[in-house]
């Protein structure tokens, strides 16, 4: 298990620079905030609601009227003279929340008695919901002006899954993010073998295996902790998971392993660890690109379609958007996954190779 | 055997005191194929050790490393007695790392081959790793480790068992007198201390052969003089190939010396037997009233080199002869005050063999 004491002694070196650390892991996180705050949507903007005006009274009018006026919101206009016209823009993705205003609202304002308003929304997206409710309460609670119980009664709709943006941007970003990771990965190799380390552990019986599983192996919790990351934050975010996340995971985690492997072979190749870190970003941004880490590649010239298709960051990309947000299962998906698999053995294979001829310079 | 030990550096002071179940099926399988593969290519070819003579440990045979153009090691041939202590004394760049990291399979050899207690190195380097410990002339330490979890690296990858291993990183630590800072990320440590971790992961595995490039560079005197009688406690038991600029460290360690400059052995001996090759370096330094030109003169006719700086005539030639030289003198007229012969030291023959000083 000589791989196991290298890979002890790597873990070491990598969780007790906390710096360095706090760089790998804040990544992911800065990474898929900025984007989804970008691209994502609805996160700061106000809250685009629908009102559906049964009561059509003077005081429902007024109501809406003052609605309008809150910055929080962005009432849709027109406002609906019945439920089924909101219903149907929900259930087509038009809307995502609505507000009912029931007949007999401007007869109870009136009358001082109990007021009902309802809220139906897509159940796709909860948080909406939940912001939604104390901005039409403390609306309400500032219209009426004296104190009548008023209930808003939360309605959530099953709503066919509409293909949103951050649905394709998250699987997209967290292979990107797995990509960056290239640029970390050999950086302890480069500095041992710059101190003379690396050369000191080659005069063991260790082989080249144990090199590369030893200094590939300490990286294996940052890219669960990313891909988790990538997951947690798209799902606040709006992400929509109805597929097996286990099995969206594993795809996410095998592309991780291929970038660890590249780079452990930009790690054993490079002269000095600014070569091992500024060299990967040459490729890894032009492949994120053409591999659809932001838009869809189906539109690309054949050629550039072709190199995609042929590297494993395509076939993540669609695989895991393919489970998360349609939610198919591993039959579907096995091709790419094999593919994916294939790919990761290769590119230790690879590794190793290389390794070996760096040994006996 | 070691006739040059000097007196004056065997001190009878006390040297004591210096002392995942994460990892699907398929993974699991790929990364035992991978191992499978990258281990397969590296046992073959299975070559039995050659028959050397028993008793060399160390033996390279045209061993020749040329960087680009320039030669580094000239097909050098160097046979290493088992438990024997061999110093290669030679200036910068003479090409005595470039051995040892060929000998210790890192470095490939341009031509030649040497083999290490009968294993090829090139053949066979993984057998050659197993039995050798090598301290490297840079400083060669994992800077977040502590000393501990330093020389458990080494020692797991060589497989001791962790028993054994606590109880000699213990000994070493104590001789090394790095015990109390044992649990500090050694990053924090100072250069001589760093050193001296470093030396000793060479030695937890307790290896057969141990190559020492520089062991003392950049120590104080006392952790050199520790690092010197540790090293001497191995006299006899293991074989020991060290390298350094000092000369009394080869003089007073080494059972032979090689003096190595641009990439060649230039002499090989005991340190007496080098000393004796170059007995015609003798000098005789004499102060004298009254060395007029006709007395330089005279003398310059007889002996091999003899310079004069007022009121000081050094004479080098083979064999001096002290009376002769006094009783000549004063033949000539001059007074001689005094008079002294000195014998050759191990920086006259690196001076005559090289021409060129040593760093320190
Ligand atoms: N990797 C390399 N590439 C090119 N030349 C090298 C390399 N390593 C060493 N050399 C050259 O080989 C020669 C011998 O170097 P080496 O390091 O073996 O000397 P050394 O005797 O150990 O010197 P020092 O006392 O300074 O450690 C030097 O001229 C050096 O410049
Ligand atoms: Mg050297």
């Amino acid at each position: 298990m000589r791989f196991w004491e290298i890979s002890k002694r790597n873990l070491k070196e990598l969780y007790r620079d906390p710096v360095a650390l706090g760089f790998l892991l804040g990544m992911p996180l800065a990474f898929i905030l900025i984007f989804s705050f970008a691209f994502g949507g609805q996160a700061t903007r106000p809250i685009s609601i629908g009102v559906v005006d049964e009561d059509q009274s003077q005081i429902s009018a007024a109501f809406v009227s003052c609605l309008e006026n809150i910055p929080a919101l962005e009432v849709v206009s027109p406002v609906y003279e019945s439920e089924s016209q909101a219903e149907e823009e929900l259930d087509t993705g038009g809307l995502s929340i609505y507000l009912l205003i029931p007949r007999g609202f401007g007869e109870a304002v009136e009358r001082r008695q109990a007021v009902d308003l309802e809220l139906a929304y897509n159940e796709a997206d909860p948080m909406l919901s939940q912001r939604a409710v104390p901005v039409v309460r403390a609306v309400a609670l500032e219209f009426l002006n004296i104190p009548v119980p008023l209930n808003i009664e939360l309605r959530e709709r099953e709503v066919e899954i509409k293909d949103e943006y951050i649905n394709y941007l998250v699987p997209g970003m967290a292979v990107f993010g797995l990509m960056v990771l290239i640029t970390s990965v050999g950086g302890i190799m480069v500095r041992d073998r710059a101190k003379g380390f690396l050369s000191r552990l080659m005069t063991t019986p260790a082989r080249p295996s144990d090199f590369i599983f030893g200094y590939t192996l300490p990286f294996i919790p940052v890219i669960i902790i990313s891909v988790a990351i990538y997951l947690g934050v798209g799902v606040l975010m709006g992400l929509s998971i109805i597929g097996n996340l286990g099995l969206a995971f594993l795809i996410l985690f095998i592309i991780g392993i291929c970038c660890l492997g590249i780079g452990m072979i930009l790690g054993t190749l490079a002269k000095s660890e600014e070569q091992a870190s500024a060299a990967p970003w040459i490729f890894i941004v032009p492949l994120a690109m053409i591999s659809g880490s932001w838009w869809s590649v189906e539109q690309m010239p054949s050629v550039i379609r072709g190199i995609a298709e042929a590297l494993p960051f395509l076939h993540a990309m669609d695989a895991s958007r393919a489970v998360l947000t349609r939610g198919v299962g591993l039959e579907a998906v096995k091709d790419d996954f094999l593919f994916l698999v294939g790919w990761a053995v290769v590119i230790f294979i690879i590794g190793i190779i290389l390794f070996r001829r760096s040994m006996r310079s | 055997m070691c006739p040059c030990l000097s007196p004056g550096l065997v001190s009878g002071s006390s040297f004591g005191q210096y002392g995942t179940k994460l990892e699907p099926h398929t993974i699991k399988y790929a990364i035992i194929i991978i191992t499978l593969l990258g281990e397969m290519r590296l046992t073959s070819p299975k070559v039995e050790p050659a028959k050397v003579s028993d008793d060399l440990a160390i033996q390279t045979l045209n061993l020749t490393k040329i960087f680009n153009s320039l030669v580094a090691v000239d097909s050098i041939e160097l046979n290493i007695k088992k438990g024997e202590l061999f110093a290669l004394l030679g200036p910068n760049g003479a090409g005595k790392t470039t051995t040892i990291n060929m000998l210790c399979c890192l470095l490939k050899p341009t031509g030649g081959t040497a083999k290490i207690m009968g294993y090829d190195i090139l053949k066979q380097p993984f057998k050659v790793k197993e039995i050798i410990g090598v301290s490297p002339q840079e400083t060669a330490i994992s800077e977040r480790l502590n000393c501990w979890e330093n020389l458990s690296l080494i020692g797991k990858i060589h497989g001791i068992n962790a028993k054994e291993l606590k109880i000699r990183s213990q000994q070493l630590l104590e001789t090394m007198g790095l015990t109390e800072r044992a649990k500090d990320q050694v990053r924090k440590f100072s250069g001589g201390m760093k050193r001296r971790l470093s030396i000793i992961m060479a030695l937890v595995h307790s290896p057969e052969i141990l190559f020492l490039d520089e062991p003392t560079l950049g120590l104080d005197p006392q952790a050199r003089r520790a690092v010197w009688e540790y090293i001497v406690r191995f006299k006899g038991e293991k074989t020991i190939l060290l390298t350094t600029h000092y000369m009394e460290e080869a003089d007073f360690l080494a059972d032979r010396i090689g003096i190595m400059d641009e990439g060649k052995i230039d002499a090989l001996g005991t340190s007496t037997e080098l000393k004796i090759s170059i007995l015609e370096k003798h000098t005789m330094i004499i102060y004298a009233w009254n060395l007029t030109q006709k007395v330089i003169n005279e003398m310059r006719g007889r002996y091999k080199e003899v310079e004069v700086t007022d009121g000081t005539m050094i004479i080098t030639d083979k064999k001096l002869d002290f009376k002769e030289i006094v009783d000549r003198l004063h033949s000539l007229g001059a007074i001689v005050r005094s008079a002294y012969i000195k014998e050759p030291t191990l920086e006259d023959v690196f001076l005559t063999i090289t021409g060129k000083e040593l760093r320190e």
